[in-house]
């Protein structure tokens, strides 16, 4: 005989719940993991201060060495949606405004949240396995041992460079984008160079363009965060590096879809 | 007294790993601390260097820098050696700025020429050997003259030689810096050595503390199987 209590523990509801509760748990756990580390790293600022040979070295490996595959992405990206966009409206007598709404979409969605995955999946992946070796092999138990704080000494420079470079890199993709939109529109679709950066001006707002480089300062800044905390927080030895190399890059990808609805309802609503 | 430890609790998560431990290490004295794998002889120095907590106890340590040479020395692999060995005195806060890099050149050849290893400050620790990069994380760990100095099988994986050059140097940092150390070691040679006292850690327990000599007579059960390595005994393998 069993009691009900025991009969409502085997049932698919009550796991589903038991499985959703604890990965609640976990979800916040981790959120609340990382906030740590960003309050104990800003904190750490004050402190001892930034470095700028180490901020410099960072900020050429966040934004120079990953700005071939972020353009290429977001470049690509803009091809795409310009063959669909300006095809379309030229048939639809929309032809003046190609160029117009090509930069509204760059600048405000394209350009950050393309840039954002490129870097993940660059720079965010890297940077997490780069801490998680360390955990791993005991390097930041040495530097602690060596009475230099870890998170500080780790995170100062590597999340700096994100906040800094971000913007950067955005700018250069989004202009690139643009181009490549006046390019393709004018191969596939016979719309006029004129016709298309005539219209691009109407689109160029100048808060558009402030708000995209807040967006991507919090990307970077985000992403380089996330990344460093899952490698610092790794555990066990190659397939822990692996796991904290896959949770930072997934964690990365929804933070920017969620900072981007953030964004999204606070300036364009 | 240098390194005292007192009723000494960990636990990971349910796990007793160091059940109710107490020993003490007087200045200018080295313990030996030797036990099975997964004894719990690396927790025991992380817990006094203060990486890890610990769930009771008290540990006292005299003031000044504390010093840990890790087991599978644990070199910074992005920076070469001289950076290694220079990473206290160029990153933390009360020591940077504090010696030109004249003054730093100056100190890593000299710490270098005590492991015997002359010249390499260019290197990457990926191209060293084992043994070697031992040696540097030595050095690294010694560049701020502390005055507690844990070491971590220091002399495992090291050729007879090398071995006899690292327990030396364990005896001669000792006895000119007065500091206190501990040695945790599998090595006999090392025990013998280095080691004025030896205590021996099983199932989160000590299990027999003494001299090496006293060690090496066999007549606890316990020092019996270890020195003899034999796997019949009280002690069991596991995991
Ligand atoms: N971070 C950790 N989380 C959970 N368990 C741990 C952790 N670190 C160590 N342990 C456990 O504690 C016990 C003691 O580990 P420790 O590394 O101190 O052993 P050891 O005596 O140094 O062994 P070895 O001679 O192999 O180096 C082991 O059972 C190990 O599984
Ligand atoms: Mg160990």
């Amino acid at each position: 005989m069993i009691t009900l209590a025991q009969y409502l523990k085997r049932s698919a509801t009550y796991k589903l719940f038991t499985t959703l509760f604890s990965e609640v748990v976990m979800f916040l756990d981790t959120i609340g993991g990382i906030i740590q580390l960003g309050i104990h790293f800003i904190s750490r600022i004050f402190k001892d201060g930034i470095s700028g040979k180490e901020l410099a070295a960072q900020c050429e490996r966040f934004g120079i060495s990953s700005l071939p595959i972020t353009l290429s992405i977001v470049g690509m990206t803009s091809i795409i949606v310009s063959s669909q966009v300006a095809n379309e409206m030229v048939k639809q007598g929309g032809a003046d405004f190609v160029g117009m709404l090509m930069t509204i979409l760059i600048v405000r969605e394209v350009g950050a949240v393309m840039s954002g995955f490129a870097i993940t999946s660059m720079i965010g992946s890297s940077l997490a396995s780069e801490l998680a070796t360390m955990k791993v092999t005991e390097q930041i138990d040495a530097i602690d041992v060596l009475g230099v704080d870890s998170v500080g000494h780790l995170f100062i420079p590597r999340v700096l460079s994100g906040i800094l470079m971000m913007p950067v890199i955005v700018l250069i993709a989004s202009f690139v984008g643009v181009l490549l939109g006046a390019l393709t529109s004018n191969l596939f679709s016979g719309l006029s160079y004129r016709a298309y950066f005539s219209s691009v001006w109407l689109g160029l707002y100048m808060k558009d363009f402030w708000v995209s480089l807040l967006k991507a300062a919090t990307f970077g800044g985000t992403i380089a965060l996330i990344s460093c905390a899952f490698g610092y927080n790794a555990k066990g030895g190659a397939k822990g590096v692996g796991i904290a190399t896959t949770q930072a890059v997934v964690w990365s990808f929804i933070a920017i879809v969620i900072w981007d609805m953030v964004f999204a309802i606070l300036f364009f609503f | 007294m240098s390194i005292e430890v007192k009723n000494l609790i960990k636990k990971f998560d349910d796990k007793v790993v160091i059940n109710d431990i107490s020993f003490h290490v007087n200045n200018g004295e080295i313990l030996a601390i030797v036990g099975f794998s997964g004894s719990g002889k690396s927790t025991v120095l992380k817990i006094i260097s203060g990486l890890i907590p610990y769930d009771s106890g008290e540990i006292l340590t005299s003031d000044g820098d504390i010093a840990m040479v890790f087991q599978y020395s644990a070199l910074f692999d992005s920076l070469n050696v001289f950076d290694n060995i220079s990473f206290a005195l160029q990153e933390r806060k009360d020591l940077k700025h504090k010696y030109s890099m004249k003054d730093l050149q100056k100190i890593v050849a000299q710490k270098l020429e005590l492991v015997g290893l002359s010249g390499i400050e260019n290197k990457f620790p990926s191209e060293l050997s084992g043994g070697m990069q031992k040696r540097v994380s030595f050095a690294r760990a010694i560049v701020t003259n502390p005055n507690t100095i844990l070491y971590d099988e220091p002399t495992a994986g090291l050729d007879p030689m090398s071995s006899t050059l690292i327990e030396d140097y364990i005896v001669r940092l000792k006895n000119e810096t007065n500091s206190a150390s501990i040695v945790v070691t599998h090595q006999m040679s090392t025990i013998t050595r280095t080691a004025d006292r030896v205590i021996m850690l099983y199932d989160g327990g000590i299990v027999f503390e003494g001299t090496p000599k006293e060690l090496l007579k066999e007549t606890n059960p316990y020092t019996k199987q270890f020195v003899t390595a034999s796997l019949d005994g009280p002690m069991q393998l596991k995991a």
